[in-house]
């Protein structure tokens, strides 16, 4: 755990760049540091590594002091990942990798053992990489093996500056699925500053949301700060569709998915219609012998079809983009309900069989029902937390 | 002074004499002039090296201290050689000595601008990232920043060296033995053989030298090997990434 107690940094020409900062990074989760330039989140994210001394107040890690530490002892111990790289041109990959356990003495084919351990576990190409210079790689690479680099002696913290800004929005995400992964496995405490804040609430466990001058604007999980900014400058700072991009992070398991008719391909057309017709409905969703989806048949059509024709022989619509309630959000589910020509959207399992169906207004009470359920829930962790919370 | 003891030479008519034969009579002579010739024009170099290292760290470390330090090596670069060994002569005699310090001084020159640019070459993620690891600034400026200015400050020593050879003739003025030898006595004889010889052995070692120290240059600095293949496998590179 990290711990920022009323820490502020005054530079000698006057300028506060962060201003008695109180915040808490629990053990294990990613705490986003977000806000525009200048607002501090860089600074703060150095001081606890000690690039930036503090001029006033202590950050303790795992409760002990930062500043008590000796500085190189305190970095090995914490990883660090900034922008552009910061690679060493004159070191192969893996050598960049063995940087911190050769540091720590350990003897080099162990250290290059770990760092082979490391391309590994970050994607790279060990054969084709390990013995290349950073220059010959691309900025997607190139990051990765700084993200490998800076676990490279397992360090429980991981300080993240900026890390995917320099890379294309398609390896960007890529990166950030990465770290999502990653995080997953290793339960690292993570703190990334960023200026963007899709990023922010992408990865984080938690998003501080930095104001100009130093201050913090909020703390909180991406969902509540989504769902309930707390104030003007949040809401604007979070942007546009923050309602659409709430949805995210409620999953798509509870919709009700039962309703809508689905038939076998081998119906014919005067029975489906009459099944349709008995419940009402104007779509039927045709599937194949293994329950996948096929296509949509309008029921208004069927009745112009000759009397033997199957489900198969009739004009469908497409199924277009499917969704998967067990892993899926509901943002999945209503981009492919809005997607859909029909205005509903088919539920699959992870072999592609049909569950179910969900149209506008089932989606409308699942996003109510999951609303209420995080504001209470959030109203609840809020009141648990009483540091770490808003300044 | 030198002038007076100076014949003015008189050249038959046509092309200059190349008395071939003198050569070989000549061999022991010609190939020791070579040597002190090389060692006066490595030498320097290689000490004002161990010098502008530590000088170029501390001017980095302390920006006030490189505007005089430049100026300094500057001014002593300007002043003709012959100059400073003469001054040097009070001090240090008519020798060796002489003429290795005052090369040295010329060296700096060349290799202090080429050592504080290659350590300011160093990018500033790189030094943070190597502190944020955990480096010392000492561990920090051996490992890291020394390496990486290793193929700016070899582009400094090539010329230093090439200079140096070719200034350590002037030395033969003041009576320190170099292929300058054959240039005095090649003038004062009228037989332009001596002279050619010399230059082109002056070129031969110039080159021979540049060549060493380019190759010793890629040994130390094998990324930037890579550098160029590379750039010469920028097609399949690509094809190997798009696959």
């Amino acid at each position: 755990m990290i711990t920022f107690d009323s820490v502020t940094k005054r530079y000698p020409d006057g300028t506060v760049a962060v201003d008695a900062l109180d915040l808490e990074v629990p053990a294990g989760k990613i705490m986003v540091l977000v806000g525009p330039s200048g607002c501090g989140k860089t600074t703060s994210l150095r001081m606890i590594n000690r690039l930036v001394e503090p001029t006033s107040g202590t950050i303790t890690l795992d409760g002990r002091n930062v500043a008590d530490a000796n500085p190189s002892q305190l970095r090995r111990g914490i990883g660090y990942v900034i922008q552009q790289t910061g690679l060493f041109p004159h070191r192969t990959i893996e050598d960049n990798i063995a940087t911190v356990p050769l540091l720590n003495h350990w003897d080099r084919r162990r250290a290059r053992q770990r760092a082979r351990e490391l391309m590994e576990l970050v994607g790279l190409d060990i054969a084709g990489m390990a013995k290349r210079y950073p220059h010959q790689l691309s900025g997607g690479q190139q990051q990765r093996v700084g993200v490998a680099r800076a676990l490279a002696a397992d360090p429980p913290v991981l300080l993240m500056d900026e890390p995917f800004s320099a890379v294309d929005p398609i390896v960007r995400a890529s990166l950030q699925d990465e770290l999502i992964r990653l995080q997953a496995e290793l339960h690292k405490t993570v703190v990334l500053v960023t200026h963007d804040v899709e990023e922010a609430i992408k990865v984080g466990d938690l998003v501080a949301v930095f104001r100009p001058g130093g201050h913090l604007a909020q703390v909180d999980t991406p969902a509540r700060l989504l769902g309930a900014p707390t104030d003007e400058y949040v809401r604007d700072f979070v942007g546009f569709d923050r309602g659409i991009r709430r949805l995210s992070f409620f999953p798509a398991a509870n919709l009700d998915l039962a309703g809508d008719t689905v038939l076998p391909a081998s119906t014919p057309a005067s029975e489906a219609a009459a099944i349709a017709s008995r419940a009402g409905d104007p779509w039927i969703l045709v599937v194949d012998l293994g329950r996948r989806p096929v296509g949509w048949a309008a029921v208004a059509d069927l009745e112009l079809v000759p009397s033997e024709t199957t489900l198969a022989g009739v004009a469908l619509a497409p199924v277009g983009h499917t969704f998967r309630p067990d892993t899926d959000s509901l943002r999945a589910a209503l981009d492919a309900t809005i997607l859909s020509r029909t205005e509903r959207a088919i539920g699959v399992d992870d072999r592609g069989q049909v569950i179910g169906t969900t149209t506008y207004e089932r989606l409308r009470d699942a996003i109510r029902i999951a609303e209420e359920a995080a504001d209470r829930g959030g109203r609840a962790a809020q009141a648990r937390q009483t540091t770490g919370g808003i300044a | 002074m030198v002038a007076g003891r100076l014949r003015p030479a008189r050249r038959p008519e046509g092309l200059p004499d190349v008395v071939w034969s003198w050569i070989p009579q000549n061999w022991t002579q010609i190939w020791q002039y070579t040597l002190d010739n090389a060692l006066l024009g490595l030498l320097p170099p290689l000490i004002g090296l161990a010098i502008s290292v530590p000088l170029g760290v501390a001017s980095v470390r302390w920006r006030l201290l490189y505007p005089p330090l430049l100026s300094l090596t500057s001014a002593i670069y300007a002043i003709p050689s012959l100059a400073v060994f003469v001054v040097l002569i009070d001090y240090t005699g008519l020798g060796n000595l002489t003429v290795i310090i005052a090369l040295t001084l010329f060296s700096l020159c060349v290799l202090l601008p080429n050592v504080v640019d290659g350590l300011r070459g160093v990018s500033e993620p790189v030094r943070q990232a190597a502190t944020a690891m955990g480096y010392s600034e000492v561990r920090r400026l051996v490992q890291v920043e020394l390496p990486i200015a290793i193929p700016v400050v070899m582009a400094g020593l090539r010329i230093a060296v090439v200079s140096s050879i070719s200034l350590a003739s002037v030395g033969q003025l003041i009576g320190v033995s170099s292929l300058g030898y054959f240039f005095l006595d090649g003038f004062q004889r009228d037989f332009p053989t001596e002279i050619y010889a010399a230059i082109v052995l002056v070129l031969v070692l110039a080159l021979l030298s540049d060549l060493v120290l380019i190759v010793v240059g890629r040994i130390l600095t094998p990324w930037q090997r890579g550098q160029r293949h590379a750039r010469a496998r920028r097609p399949d590179e690509l094809a190997g990434e798009l696959a």
